[in-house]
């Protein structure tokens, strides 16, 4: 884990670390992962990987449509709205 | 005539018997909350629509189940109209335009949400010290921690203001804070509870749960808390039991299993008498216990620092200043946007995480972290499925010890994590766990986990009621013991 590394991983989590805080992050994400890097000694050969403890399949319903249009509740608590769309700066000039 | 430390059904008797009205009781219950705002232990409360409901209830004649009952519940629960944050900067100004169904299924019921309380920073943190709205004081003493992510739940029921708190327990935040605060807490099978309107941090491994004063409050909520909830498309469609049922029922003969490679003697001494007493307590009982194997149980902890980071990347990703919560100022464009508004909202236990799961998740990482944790999780629940042939529950100290000072733990984070490491098990494999109050340990209470299997909370809640039934730490409080 290097300066680089965690500079490209904060850039995909959309987060910015200021100077100093970004040194204590390096350190700390190093320790995390050379803790988890436990998991190496682990004999896992032809084990499936257990995404949630149900494994159940999600289930269908019938194709109806149940949702209410709240247009205007959900607008109202955007930082920023029209009537119609939610707001942010210009994407394409 | 006092309500501070009175149980559910106490309260309910005295509402029965009109020897307080429920105006009365919610009033009251604000006083105390008046009285120990020191605890830090709301982030926000709810007076007025309470008192409002109290009223009608009085007006009203209610034959709910818990009609009445004043509940606190974890900021982390949507509630309708009502602010929730999360304990985070990010959702200081979000009010949900709904409530969860936790929370609806509870005030169906007759509770009246007092206020919503304190919690880590979207419940990532065991001491409450990641909150934005400032620790949690533990009501035991002057700077302890109440543990975490639900401490101002556990700090509430501990200072006797409700009887009753809502919690979230994704690697012990019901468990760690209730052993640490001197109360019983649940952490219900993976599905039993909805996760409709519970602010997500890793969803397969989260699920709420009840604290309280004792086990037969906690089974008197979970009966109101479960559901099967086509919201939720993790909710169990499976027989609620009535959780009170046969808690009485004697359990001689009952099977407790106790984990080879747990290494209690790494613990401090007084914490190792506190739980020998307790096996004493159960033999008395009748249980017989079985020393059982869980070979993969040391990975546990390091297996949930990939899965829960991972999922919480994932799914923090949604507080982007666009749709909801805070915004950043004058954002230049979008990316800034995002980039600005995220790092400014968010704390930095939340940063480091979202960090590490971006990392584990990223090309070139994900076989080596992600899926061999994945695969880790499944060596554990094996493991709990072989032990589960042998006994009925497992038996172990909830906490490494008792409530430590804030800032004792220093900063680094994997002290910290490890502060879990009892709890993360049941988690990670989605079975049902408690901690009661067990012990002392300088004057400070301590707690007893039992891990059920797979939709056995009865069997849980019987255990730990038999016990309460011939203990009394359950009655200690802060300012003494509760006479009955």
């Amino acid at each position: 884990m290097d300066k680089k590394t965690v500079s490209t991983i904060a850039y995909l989590s959309r987060l910015s670390l200021d100077e100093e805080n970004g040194e204590k992050i390096t350190k700390d994400l190093e320790n995390i992962i050379k803790f988890v890097n436990q998991l190496e000694d682990a004999n896992t050969q032809n084990i499936e990987p257990l995404a949630s403890p149900l494994e159940k399949t999600a289930k269908t319903r019938e194709d109806k449509v149940t949702a209410q249009n709240r247009k205007d509740i959900f607008l109202e608590r955007s930082p920023k709205s029209n009537d119609d769309y939610f707001l942010v700066p210009r994407v394409v000039e | 005539m006092s309500i501070q430390y009175k149980t559910i059904n106490e309260l309910s008797q005295m509402l029965k018997s009109r020897d307080i009205s429920n105006k009365e009781l919610i009033q009251e219950t604000f006083n105390l909350i008046d009285a120990n705002l020191h605890l830090n232990a709301f982030i926000t409360l709810n007076k007025d629509a309470s008192l409002l409901k109290a009223e009608e209830l009085d007006k009203n004649l209610s034959l709910q189940p818990l009609s009445g009952i004043p509940i606190a519940q974890k900021d982390l629960f949507c509630t309708k109209d009502l602010r929730t944050t999360c304990g985070s900067n990010m959702l200081s100004n979000f009010i949900p335009p709904y409530s969860a169904t936790v929370i609806e299924n509870l005030e169906n019921a007759g509770c009246v949400s007092v206020g919503k309380t304190n919690m880590d920073e979207f419940a990532m943190g065991s001491s409450n010290e990641t909150s934005f709205y400032g620790n949690v004081q533990n009501p035991w003493g002057d700077k302890l921690v109440p543990g975490g992510s639900s401490g101002g739940s556990a700090a509430a029921v501990a200072a006797g203001i409700v009887p009753a708190a809502s919690g979230t327990d994704t690697g012990g935040s019901i468990r760690q804070p209730a052993s640490l605060c001197g109360i019983s807490g649940l952490k219900p099978t993976y599905g039993r509870i909805s996760r409709w309107g519970m602010i997500a941090f890793a969803s397969s491994l989260d699920q709420a749960g009840p604290m309280a004063r004792t086990a037969e409050d906690c089974a008197l909520l979970l009966n109101q808390m479960c559901s099967h909830d086509l919201k939720d498309t993790t909710s169990l469609d499976e027989t609620i039991p009535d959780f009170t049922e046969n808690l009485d029922k004697p359990i001689k003969g009952l099977k407790i299993g106790l984990v080879k490679e747990f290494d209690l003697s790494q613990l401090d001494k007084e914490v190792v008498k506190v739980f020998e007493e307790s096996k004493k307590q159960y033999e008395t009982l009748g249980a017989e216990f079985i020393e059982i194997s869980l070979p993969n149980i040391s990975l546990s902890v390091p297996t949930y620092y990939v899965v829960a980071p991972a999922e919480c990347s994932s799914n923090l990703s949604r507080f982007d200043g666009v749709k909801f919560g805070k915004r950043c100022d004058d954002p230049k464009d979008l990316e800034e946007l995002y980039i600005k508004t995220r790092s400014e909202g968010f704390g930095d236990e939340v940063k480091r995480r979202i960090l590490i799961g971006s990392y584990v998740l990223s090309a070139g990482f994900y076989d080596a972290y992600y899926k061999k944790a994945q695969q880790v999780r499944r060596l554990i629940k094996n493991d709990f499925d072989d032990a589960f042939k042998k006994v009925d529950v497992i038996m172990s100290p909830t906490t490494r010890g008792a409530a430590f000072e804030e800032g004792s733990k220093g900063d680094d984070p994997i002290q910290m994590y490890l502060e879990d490491l009892f709890t993360i098990p049941a988690n990670l494999a989605g079975l049902p766990a408690l901690s009661i109050p067990n012990g002392m340990v300088d004057g400070k209470p301590i707690g007893l986990q039992l891990i059920g299997n797979f939709l056995e909370e009865n069997k849980l809640l019987r255990a730990a009621h038999n016990f309460q039934l011939s203990t009394d730490w359950h009655k200690k409080t802060p300012k003494g013991d509760i006479q009955s």
